[in-house]
C-alpha cells in the first residue's frame, strides 16, 4: 500500500514537472504596425524542468522553412514560465505560412540517457 | 409630490442594480501538451548493444499527450536513429526502436494501436479523442560486428511532436 502511494505521488510529482505547451492551435494573422508585414501572437509555457530553451520555426505545408522575424528565434523561459511573442511574416508570405512550431532546445548536461525532443506545431488555416 | 417620485425612482434605481447579473466566462480551446513522464535510461546487456528493454536492464521512456479537444492533433513520435552524444565510434550502429500506447485515459483510444502509421524511425497517431495518452517507446542499438561499445555516456533523443491538423 506504501510502495502504492510513493508511485501515486510519482507519476504525479513527475507529471506536473514536464511539459510542454504551445497555443493557439489555429493562430490568424493580422496587419502590424510594420508596413508590408502581419503578425501573430503565440503564448508558450514550459512546465519541463529539464529544458531552458525553445526554438521557433515558421514552415509551409511542405515543411519548408519560412522567413519570420521575432524578438527571440531561440527562446529562453524558466520552468514553469510563460511568454507570448509575435511572429512577423511578409505579407507576400503569409499565405504560404502553414506551422508555426516550438521545440525544446536541451543542454547536453540537462540529457540523462535518452531525452525527450518535444515540439508543438499551431496551423494557420 | 416630488419627494415621492424621487424616492420611488431611487428605490427603483437600486434594485435594478441589486439584479445586475454577473457572468462568470469561460473558454475551452484546443491545446496539446506533451508530458515527458519518464525519461528512458539504455541497459548494456551484452559488450555490442544498448537498449532500453527493461528485460535488459533499461528503462522505457514514457511521453504523455494532453489534448483537449478531439480531431485537432497528430502525434508524431520518433525514436532515435543517432546518438547526440558518445565515445568516439569508429563502427556503424544499426538501430531499432518501436513506439505504443501504454496507458489511456479514455476507452475510445483502444484503437490507436491498430490506426497508428509507422514508417522510418516515425509512428504516427490521430489523436482523435480527447484525454490522455501515454506512449511508451523502445530503443535498440546494436554497434559494429561483434565489437564492445567503447566505455563512457551514451545519449540520444525521443522526439514527440504534436501537430495541429
Amino acid at each position: 500500500m506504501k510502495s502504492l502511494y510513493y508511485g501515486l505521488a510519482m507519476s504525479l510529482f513527475s507529471t506536473m514537472l514536464c511539459a510542454h505547451e504551445f497555443t493557439p492551435t489555429y493562430p490568424k494573422f493580422k496587419p502590424s504596425f510594420i508596413d508590408d508585414a502581419s503578425v501573430t501572437t503565440m503564448k508558450l509555457w514550459n512546465k519541463r524542468s529539464d529544458v531552458r530553451y525553445y526554438e521557433v520555426t515558421v514552415f509551409n505545408s511542405e515543411w519548408k522553412p519560412i522567413p519570420f522575424a521575432t524578438v527571440h528565434r531561440l527562446i529562453k523561459l524558466g520552468y514553469n514560465n510563460q511568454v507570448k511573442f509575435d511572429i512577423y511574416v511578409k505579407n507576400n508570405n503569409v499565405r504560404n505560412v502553414t506551422y508555426i512550431c516550438t521545440t525544446s532546445k536541451q543542454l547536453n548536461e540537462d540529457v540523462k540517457s535518452t531525452g525527450v525532443k518535444s515540439r508543438i506545431c499551431s496551423k494557420v488555416k | 409630490m416630488l419627494k415621492t417620485i424621487t424616492f420611488t425612482s431611487a428605490i427603483l434605481l437600486a434594485s435594478s442594480v441589486m439584479a445586475a447579473e454577473f457572468p462568470i466566462v469561460g473558454q475551452v480551446s484546443s491545446k496539446c501538451s506533451i508530458y515527458t513522464d519518464t525519461p528512458g535510461v539504455y541497459g548494456n546487456p551484452t559488450p555490442d548493444k544498448l537498449s532500453t528493454a527493461p528485460t535488459d536492464g533499461g528503462v522505457l521512456p514514457i511521453i504523455r499527450y494532453d489534448v483537449t479537444a478531439a480531431d485537432y492533433y497528430l502525434a508524431k513520435i520518433s525514436w532515435p536513429n543517432a546518438f547526440t552524444s558518445s565515445p568516439t565510434l569508429t563502427d556503424a550502429t544499426d538501430w531499432d526502436g518501436e513506439v505504443e500506447v501504454s496507458n489511456t485515459s479514455d476507452a475510445g483510444m483502444s484503437g490507436y494501436e491498430a490506426a497508428k502509421v509507422e514508417y522510418d524511425n516515425h509512428t504516427e497517431y490521430d489523436m482523435s479523442v480527447a484525454g490522455s495518452t501515454w506512449f511508451s517507446i523502445s530503443s535498440t542499438v546494436l554497434y559494429g560486428q561483434g565489437k564492445s561499445l567503447p566505455g563512457g555516456e551514451y545519449k540520444a533523443n525521443v522526439v514527440a511532436e504534436c501537430i495541429a491538423e
